[in-house]
């Protein structure tokens, strides 16, 4: 059979126009769009499903996305197993790294591992300090189920904080249910935070009510025309 | 019909206001409402010395929610996470529910009747064998009255053995010992009201942000409420609480002793002193010097006070110049001038608060007399808002330890064994025959542990602690404990541990509301709770286990009671009465959310030794020290020098070690390491460390480091900017840990007065792992 | 027993999986997979990556471009798509599911070689395009790297698919006609001087060689018109046709030869 079919071959590596168009381009071409509307199921947003917290030195998302070749150098690198890759509900985004913070937070590794490991510069080599990163903001966004703002002594988020004193202080202010006690509020910078996910990881309720979400671009304190 | 969750919440929030209002009781049909079924019982917080109270609520037999309770006066309504999940605590998965015996390398289950049938034999044979002081009960701060009350007179006024110590040896006995010798009488003069009454607040190696937590955020109001208030944070480690102080003062470890001292020396020198108070109310006394560590087994010390006269005291003084403090201490000599000027400030009232940076010092009970001297050259003492006040560590150290008296060489309200009329009066009261309590103390909590190393005491029982994770040289005393050779360890928990690992039986125990019981906080305020679950499986109460052994020991004549809790108390009280620290009858304490004592004709003592306050002050007197018979009813002004510490850092092993607490664990982390919750909020320690000293031996944050002394190894990840910042030459390790005993490197150096281990000082050496 | 390539052939891609998973065991040997990598230090990537993730980011890193260089440097002396014979792991799937498929005796469709290099064109312009590098999120190769170094093994439905296809529906597709990558190493392929050597005296026209080779287009050239050495770039330089030809006519051949050999015509 398959003989014969070689006999029936041409007698020149090239190929007629015709075959060219049958064989070459028109049925690659179907393939291809039968294969592209099932890859709609993966062509989506990276974030149709939520926010993403990128891994530290991590390039704006949109040149992240175009950057990242998923090969899973920085997961490997991270000693604490806090970068997962992410899969098919990520969209365009399947096997690019991500930070799940309430599961394993980054832990801010001085060294910086992860970024210093991409290859291709979604993930930003040349990152050195910790505190210049910018992976997303902590915010408290249930504050009538913080423990602390409900004037117990909890404030974990704080304590655990690897910029304590600088990304998060407490503020005391007077309990006026019982009179004589304080109320220690956390208090988060966002110049300051660096979206490392301690706080979310750490916050005791079932719920965290500290949660990482995109980071804030910083204002100036006065008004510029 | 019962409330929602928000319409409760509300309820209970205008009932705090009530509260507030100066009432001390709630309206018992608000806090203890039913809600969905749930119902509502009070308890005192399981955990540390500060014993606020929880409600506790119940549903078809088992515990689903505690919250803070807004009748009680310390905390109203208000707790620390701890506390927040303090239900959770009973419901761990590895709860043990069966008695359990060890069978070569295994533990076997067994029935009580079997391991109670062991374990009296046991008793049996040790005693008829080597005698009486061959066996030995280890107790507890966190044992309830009872507990500590039937322990203490089956061993003493039954089985005839001094051999009964408590943990608290381990956290506060240089505290009483502290109280004994300056005022002979244990216990603070003051109340948490001074918290909120004072504008001065001295902390001297205490961590109150994160081990009392709502007393220091009753502080923090009080500075907030009033500016003038100040807050000084004498520390060898800058914490939160040095965050939130006014003015961190930073010292080398054990020269507390040097500053203290100092501090008198400006306080005389510029005759800032209240010379009529010293007149009426201070006498003056030196003791021995160069007493020794306790390091080798079997030490013995006892000191020899010799009064003094005041010149004396200042003549001694003059070594302690600020200057010469400065070159001990590294604080800068002006500082403590500022300070002792500021703790004389006729104008301010001021108070002094420790916990285990005095206590767990190998002169422990040296610097607790050191700081009372300041009180007292001042006159500041025995005011409201105006005291020092020494912080308990445990729910019931207190309570139970101290005022029970469960150790060695104690009796209840002070007595001690070595007094003949104590111990007749002891006998009198427990129905037992004269001279059946032993007249010699014999071993402190260390001792017991060499002495069962060693081999002199054979059977152990230990309940509701966890030795073989705090003692301090660890290794020796865990591997005493398995040398085999006739020694029988039974330990009584209700969790695995690192002790009932050592453990020959294990007996399953009910805890806390599984259990009816009292307990006294680091106040005077003694607080009862009901039973209001069953304990799971076949778990007992204490209690009961040992009065079940005095029964097969053929002590069972000591507890003839039927309502046992209630009789035991009231026999207990027989103590306590006319001492100066009398308890109420056992029902005023079900109905209030405690009491201070001394409770007289229903009238709790906020302020002892106190005209007005404390009805044994008789009207013209103002202060009296009562309780100081021998020194016409004054306090006692020592005479301490300084001294170094046991082991200083050298070239071989160059940091000072130091350990502790956080606020998420509690101890030996037994309880709330179980707490899904807490566990994720702080899941190991870390060893913290100057961020120079580790870039001088090549280590960066987090990595790993091998943490030595002479007596222990252990690996460590190190953290240099956490919520606890070591100082230069320091680091600090907490102990909730058990799989890093950082206790293995702790030296077994103790105070030789009050025999209570030195947990923050001995010499280690750091590596890159 | 006469020298066979295929042990070592295999022997190769299972090392190549081996490596993608050695930081599993904590060998400090390889980490990364086929897009980017780091072998004892030295940085690799895949140059069709390289191209994917610079064109669509406008981020150039100097240092990615090396490691694009090297591999293709590799590749180029050593074949151009032997990287799909040698050391793609899809292509090892296929390989497996190409056994089963002959037994069932299903999936006898082929379709044109040329559909690798459309897919190559089309990955890089979309890459510019949208700014997506779009081959990488559909990528056999990463999922199954991935499916290795970590969890998350739901996206390789994608390659499961893929095979399901080559069985029962068009016969090695993903290699053949579809997959970028060996569109990238086909040029490659051309121009390398690594290339199967053909002995027209030799060959007895017993059509093995057809038989076993997954792209048998290539050996054309060289049966109907007696080309010495098989040139295309389609060329997965597997050796199997090598392995299985009874005359020994097909070898290895190192440098370029240009010469058309004549066939004695029997009569």
């Amino acid at each position: 059979m398959r003989y014969y079919h070689l006999n029936n071959l041409n007698q020149h590596t090239g190929i007629s126009r015709r075959r060219f168009l049958k064989d070459g381009m028109l049925v690659p071409l179907a393939l291809a769009v039968a294969g592209g509307s099932i890859s709609t199921l993966f062509l989506r947003r990276a974030d149709a499903r939520g926010f993403y917290l990128r891994p530290p030195g991590a390039v704006e998302e949109t040149r992240f996305l175009a950057a990242c070749v998923k090969c899973g150098k920085c997961a490997q690198a991270c000693p604490y197993g806090s970068i997962k890759m992410a899969g098919g509900e990520a969209g365009i985004g399947i096997g690019t790294p991500h930070i799940v913070t309430r599961e394993v937070p980054c832990h801010l590794c001085p060294d910086i591992p992860c970024a210093k490991t991409c290859p291709s510069g979604a993930l930003d080599r040349k990152l050195n300090d910790i505190e210049k990163i910018r992976m997303g903001t902590a915010v408290i966004i249930d504050r009538e189920n913080c423990l602390s703002l409900r004037g117990l002594r909890c404030e974990v988020c704080y304590r655990q904080c690897p910029l304590i004193d600088k990304a998060i202080t407490i503020e005391p202010r007077h309990n006026t249910r019982t009179g004589v006690h304080s109320i220690m509020e956390p208090v988060i910078h966002a110049d300051k935070c660096v979206g490392c996910g301690i706080c979310e990881n750490a916050c005791v309720r079932d719920k965290p009510v500290i949660r990482v979400l995109a980071a804030i671009p910083g204002q100036k304190d006065y008004y510029e025309f | 019909m019962g409330l929602s969750r928000r319409e409760f919440l509300k309820a209970t929030a205008a009932a705090a206001a009530f509260a507030a209002a100066g009432t001390a009781l709630l309206k018992p049909e608000v806090s203890e409402a039913a809600e969905d079924g749930i119902k509502w019982g009070k308890a005192p917080c399981r955990f540390c010395g500060t014993g606020c109270g929880v409600l506790v609520g119940v549903k078809n037999g088992k515990i689903v929610a505690t919250k803070g309770d807004p009748a009680a006066p310390v905390n109203r309504g208000l707790n620390c996470i701890k506390g927040y999940f303090l239900s959770k605590i009973l419901y761990g998965k590895d709860r043990l529910t069966t008695p359990l015996i060890r069978k070569g390398n295994k533990m076997v289950e067994a029935s009580w009747d079997e391991a109670m049938t062991l374990i009296a034999s046991k008793f049996k044979d040790a005693i008829a064998t080597h005698g009486p002081d061959s066996v030995a009960m280890y107790g507890s701060g966190q044992w309830t009255v009872f507990e500590g009350y039937a322990a203490s007179k089956l061993f003493k006024g039954g089985i005839g053995t001094n051999n009964i110590e408590p943990n608290a040896r381990l956290c506060m006995a240089s505290a009483v010992t502290g109280f004994m010798t300056t005022f002979a009488s244990d216990e603070p003069m003051g109340c948490y009201d001074d918290l909120d009454l004072g504008d001065t607040y001295f902390l001297w190696g205490a961590n109150m942000a994160e081990c009392h937590p709502v007393l220091f955020s009753r502080l923090i109001d009080n500075r907030l409420k009033n500016p003038r208030v100040k807050i000084i944070d004498f520390g060898t480690r800058r914490t939160r609480t040095s965050q939130m102080a006014d003015t961190y003062i930073k010292f080398n470890p054990q020269t507390d002793l040097a500053l203290l001292n100092a501090i008198a020396h400006v306080i005389v020198e510029e005759k800032l002193y209240d010379d009529k108070f010293i007149k009426n109310h201070v006498v003056f006394k030196k003791g021995k010097t160069n007493i020794g560590y306790g390091l080798e087994d079997k030490f013995k010390f006892a000191d020899d006070p010799k009064p003094m006269t005041f010149d004396e005291y200042r003549e001694f003084l003059k070594t302690y110049t600020p200057e010469y403090a400065a070159k001990l201490s590294g604080v800068p000599a002006a500082t403590i001038v500022e300070m002792a000027r500021l703790y004389a400030d006729k104008s301010r009232k001021v108070n002094s608060l420790w916990t285990m940076g005095f206590n767990q010092h190998s002169r422990g009970t040296w610097v607790n007399n050191l700081v009372y001297n300041v009180h007292l050259l001042t006159g500041k003492i025995c005011k409201p808002g105006e005291n020092p006040m020494s912080l308990t560590g445990q729910p019931s150290a207190c309570g139970t330890a101290r005022e029970v008296g469960t150790f060695t060489h104690r009796l209840p309200a002070d007595m001690v064994v070595t007094n003949p009329e104590h111990r007749a009066k002891a006998e009198k009261i427990w129905g037992i025959p004269a001279g059946t309590i032993p007249a010699k103390p014999t071993y402190n909590a260390t001792e017991m542990f060499r002495a069962l190393d060693r081999g002199d005491i054979k059977v152990v029982w230990i309940q509701v602690t966890n030795p073989f994770q705090s003692l301090p040289n660890l290794n020796r005393y865990r591997k005493g404990a398995r040398k085999g050779d006739g020694r029988f360890v039974v330990v009584s928990d209700m969790y695995p541990t690192k002790s009932t690992e050592v453990a020959d039986v294990i007996l399953p125990s009910a805890s806390w509301v599984e259990k009816e019981g009292v307990f006294g906080n680091a106040e005077r305020r003694t607080q009862q709770w009901y039973k209001q679950v069953d304990p799971p499986g076949q778990a007992k109460n204490d209690l009961w286990q040992t009065i079940e052994l005095a029964k097969r020991l053929g002590h069972g004549n000591l507890f003839p009671y039927k309502y046992v809790e209630k009789e035991m108390w009231e026999e207990y009280r027989k103590f306590n009465e006319g001492q100066g620290k009398d308890l109420a009858p056992y029902e005023a304490y079900t109905k209030a959310r405690g009491l201070r004592w001394p409770v007289i004709n229903g009238r709790e003592t906020l302020y002892r030794y106190a005209e007005g306050h404390d009805p044994y002050v008789k009207a013209g007197e103002g202060i009296k020290f009562y309780k100081n018979k021998n020194d016409g009813g004054k306090a006692v002004i020592w005479a301490r020098p300084y001294e170094p510490a046991a082991e200083a850092p050298d070239k071989s092993y160059p940091f000072w070690l130091c350990t502790g607490r956080v606020l998420e664990h509690w101890h030996t982390g037994t309880m709330t390491g179980r707490v899904p919750e807490l566990k994720r909020a702080y899941p190991s320690a870390v060893c913290e460390m100057h961020p120079d000293d580790a870039k001088r031996l090549g280590i960066k944050n987090l990595q790993k480091v091998k943490i030595s002394s002479r007596r222990g190894t252990i690996i460590l990840p190190v953290e240099l900017n956490g919520r606890g910042k070591a100082e230069k030459g320091n680091v600090f390790v907490a102990f909730f840990d058990e799989t890093k005993l950082i206790n293995e490197l702790c030296i077994d150096a103790y105070c030789p007065i009050s025999g209570e281990p030195d947990y923050k000082k001995c010499a280690v050496k750091v590596e890159k792992a | 027993m006469s020298f066979k390539w295929w042990p070592i052939r295999r022997a190769v891609q299972l090392s190549i999986i081996a490596l993608i998973a050695s930081p599993l065991f904590e060998l400090n040997l390889f980490n990364g997979n086929l897009a980017a990598g780091e072998l004892l230090g030295i940085k690799l990537a895949d140059p069709l990556a390289f191209l994917q993730a610079t064109l669509a980011s406008h981020l150039f890193i100097a240092s990615f471009l090396g490691a694009a260089l090297i591999v293709t440097a590799v590749y180029l002396a050593s074949g151009g798509r032997t990287f799909c014979g040698w050391v793609c792991p899809m292509y090892l799937l296929s390989e497996i599911s190409e056994k089963l498929r002959r037994r069932l005796g299903t999936g006898e469709r082929t379709y044109s070689l040329n559909g690798t290099r459309w897919a190559l064109a089309m990955t890089i312009i979309l890459s510019i395009l949208t700014g997506i590098p779009v081959f990488e999120i559909l990528s056999p190769l990463g999922v199954s790297s991935r499916a290795i170094m970590f969890n998350g093994r739901l996206p390789l439905l994608l390659v499961g698919a893929i095979l399901v296809v080559e069985v029962c529906v068009a016969r090695r597709i993903w290699c053949r006609s579809l997959c970028p990558v060996g569109g990238f190493y086909t040029l490659l392929g051309q121009i390398s001087p690594i290339r199967v050597s053909f002995s027209r005296e030799r060959c007895t026209d017993c059509g093995e060689c057809l038989r076993v080779c997954p792209v048998e287009e290539v050996l054309t050239p060289s049966l109907a018109d007696n080309m010495p050495q098989i040139t295309s770039g389609d060329c997965t330089r597997c050796g199997d046709c090598i392995d299985i030809c009874p005359a020994k006519a097909l070898g290895v051949g190192v440098w370029y030869t240009h010469s058309v050999q004549s066939k004695e015509v029997s009569p």
